[in-house]
């Protein structure tokens, strides 16, 4: 393995992020080319904790633009202030400042409101990572509107001029798949695919961000996560949902599983309820033993 | 940074790039530059260094996936330096030429003959294909074109639903007041030039299973010539097509013709006229693609319900499709048929979660769709 993909993973994993090779080739690739980091993957494996971690590890800010539906670049670049702007037109009416200038006051940076692409381009200092959550939920047209600022980070607004961004801020983008993303965004960006992890893999997951969880509870959670998700279930449970059912049982004082704190802690995991149901008439099948062992 | 990659190097990027491009993965010339790049940027002695790096640049989507790790492999070889021999072996395309399913060509044909050859195919009671050929034996382009306009017209009642959510507009009966006093800042506080709004567009979305199965065959056809052309005049369509196992097939059907599209389907879709697993389909398609429902889908699935996995599995899987869809469209083509009951365990079970149950065996039950598929 290369040195420096190496080093990324051990930065990574000292950041509290377990992570494997190809995760770590991704991400050196990423800031070696210079190009944004495109993440799928199902609901709770740790997609936008790349970005996190990455932060952490360039020690830089996280800017963070989470999409929706309806995301229009007033919300996503910048907008001016403009109750501010009225307000301070009242304020200096009676003011014998030549117009030209009190206009100038009104359109400067102290009125603009920067959103999330505004100020990952105007950041001063390291360059930032910025984060674009869930672009899948974002329409077509801002799709083509986030290639445009992607290309080149620079922003023209007709009042100030052009913003260049002084650093490339390193992009990570992540998309849950409610919509194919377009060929062009795909292009532009080097694609990670993250599933599931291995029993292995989530194991370590579970130990470096539980801290003070048994040896024996972790190894059965992770178990009987594993073969949760081999289960036909409406909302499959991530590894999110792992570590909430550990931190909730590390609360409890609990060091193994039983059917009881099973059925009481299921909620953790599970959110919906037909899932509920099937599992519950699982354990009371007296299965759970079964699905904590490593055979199962 | 690297030493820049070797011209070596660069031919193999350059090649092995043709390789995925001849076995249909999308790769840019860009990709290519970027391939080259890459292989000065990671420890080419490391087989799987070299992999990881390659399909991150050369992968745009999970479904290339495998398909890049094959011609990796065989491109590739076991041999860890690509500066030594190549390993390139003859992609299996013609074999897989021959493995395309039957039934396709003929679709493209649309030969009588062959007709006779899918009777024997065919499950399931024999009136059934005898209403089939009534329907739609004779399939001309005149047909053809009527299907297309029978889509427009139902894709144009679709775009043009108000939502009640508004959007600036160039002009309108209503002022955008926040726009307004916005526009007014530049003239010192006065109003001189007016901002409208109208209502938004409400975005009906339209998600499609159409059981492609061998009793299904002669509807099949008519449907997807149908979402053809409806996936061209209204773009939120996802199509879906199944028989034992799920396909997505929007890509496919978004190229340019008709025919084209077909040929794409059959390289795509290999389970074409095999046994029906409705439930299964349904099931892969509620856990792999759970986002695409929502308040504003209408999930229109097109099946005669008969369902040779367990009628259960069926029920749940489009009972969970049905708690979060707007709505759920069965589209039955036997209904069309006089005396036709749904008994079959399948439809027994699909019934609860349906909200519109309706006929799809000819061109006017198509047009009457529209009406249940505006929200």
């Amino acid at each position: 393995m290369r040195e420096e993909i190496r080093r990324i993973q051990q930065l990574m994993e000292g950041a509290g992020y377990v992570t494997d090779r190809s995760v770590a080739t991704a991400v050196y690739l990423s800031t070696a080319l210079g190009k944004p980091l495109l993440v799928e993957g199902h609901p709770g494996v740790g997609k936008t904790d790349i970005a996190k971690v990455l932060a952490r590890v360039l020690d830089g800010d996280l800017i963070r633009l989470q999409c929706y539906e309806g995301l229009d670049a007033t919300t996503a670049l910048y907008e001016w202030n403009y109750p501010k702007q009225l307000l301070h037109i009242k304020l200096e009416e009676r003011s014998d400042r030549p117009v030209g200038q009190r206009e100038a006051d009104i359109f400067s940076e102290a009125f603009l409101l920067k959103r999330p692409l505004l100020q990952a381009i105007t950041h001063h200092g390291r360059p930032p990572v910025l984060l674009i959550d869930e672009v899948d939920r974002a329409d077509e047209e801002f799709e083509a509107f986030l290639l445009e600022v992607l290309s080149d980070f620079q922003v023209t607004i007709p009042e100030v001029g052009t913003l260049r961004a002084e650093s490339r801020p390193a992009v990570v983008l992540t998309s849950n798949r409610s919509r194919d993303l377009s060929d062009a965004l795909r292009r532009r960006c080097l694609y990670l695919w993250i599933d599931y992890p291995s029993l292995d893999k989530e194991l370590r997951i579970v130990r470096t961000r539980v801290p003070g969880i048994g040896e024996r509870l972790a190894a059965e959670l992770t178990t009987f996560m594993q073969s949760l998700r081999r289960q036909r279930l409406v909302k499959t449970p991530g590894v999110a949902e792992s570590l909430d059912w550990a931190a909730a049982l590390v609360a409890l004082h609990a060091t193994e599983l039983d059917p009881a704190l099973v059925q009481e802690t299921m909620g953790c995991f599970l959110k919906d309820e037909s899932d509920l149901r099937a599992v519950a008439a699982r354990i009371e099948a007296g299965e759970l033993a079964a699905m904590c062992s490593p055979a199962g | 940074m690297s030493a820049p990659a070797s011209t070596d190097l660069v031919v193999h990027a350059t090649r092995f790039c043709r390789l995925l491009r001849e076995e249909g993965l999308l790769v840019t010339p860009g990709d290519t530059l970027d391939a080259a790049r890459v292989l000065g940027l990671v420890d080419l002695a490391d087989r799987e260094d070299l992999r990881l790096a390659l399909r991150g640049v050369l992968v745009h989507r999970p479904e290339d996936g495998p398909a890049f790790d094959r011609l990796f492999d065989e491109f590739w070889g076991g041999n860890p330096a690509p500066a030594g021999r190549l390993r390139r072996t003859r992609p299996p395309s013609g074999s897989q030429k021959e493995r395309l399913p039957l039934s396709l060509e003929q679709w493209l044909r649309g030969g009588e003959r062959d007709a006779e050859r899918e009777e024997a195919l065919v499950p399931g009671p024999s009136e059934l294909e005898s209403l089939g050929r009534q329907d739609f034996g004779s399939f001309g382009d005149e047909a053809l074109r009527e299907v297309t306009r029978v889509a427009r017209r139902i894709a144009r009642r679709l775009a043009t639903r108000p939502s009640r959510r508004w959007k600036p507009a160039r002009d309108g009966a209503r002022p955008h007041l926040r726009r307004t006093l916005r526009l007014s800042v530049k003239t010192g506080g006065e109003v001189s030039e007016l901002a409208f709004r109208q209502r938004k567009v409400r975005k009906t979305k339209l998600v499609v299973l159409a059981d492609v199965s061998g009793s299904m065959d002669l509807y099949a056809r008519l449907f997807l010539q149908f979402l053809f052309a409806l996936q061209h005049s209204f773009a939120r369509v996802e199509t879906f097509v199944f028989a034992t196992r799920l396909s997505r097939i929007t890509e496919q059907l978004r190229s340019r013709a008709y025919g084209e599209a077909l040929a794409e389907l059959a390289a795509e879709v290999r389970d074409w006229n095999g046994g029906t697993r409705i439930g299964a389909s349904l099931e892969t398609f509620v856990r792999e693609w759970p986002r695409l429902l929502d308040g504003r889908t209408v999930v229109i699935v097109l099946s005669d319900g008969w369902e040779t996995g367990d009628p259960e599995v069926l029920g749940d899987a489009l009972g969970a499709v049905h708690g979060r869809a707007a709505r759920v469209v069965w589209l039955n083509p036997l209904l069309g048929s006089p005396g036709y009951e749904p008994l079959t365990r399948g439809m027994q079970a699909a019934l609860p979660h349906v909200d519109v149950f309706a006929p799809a065996h000819d061109l006017a039950s198509l047009g009457r769709l529209a009406r249940h598929l505006a929200l």
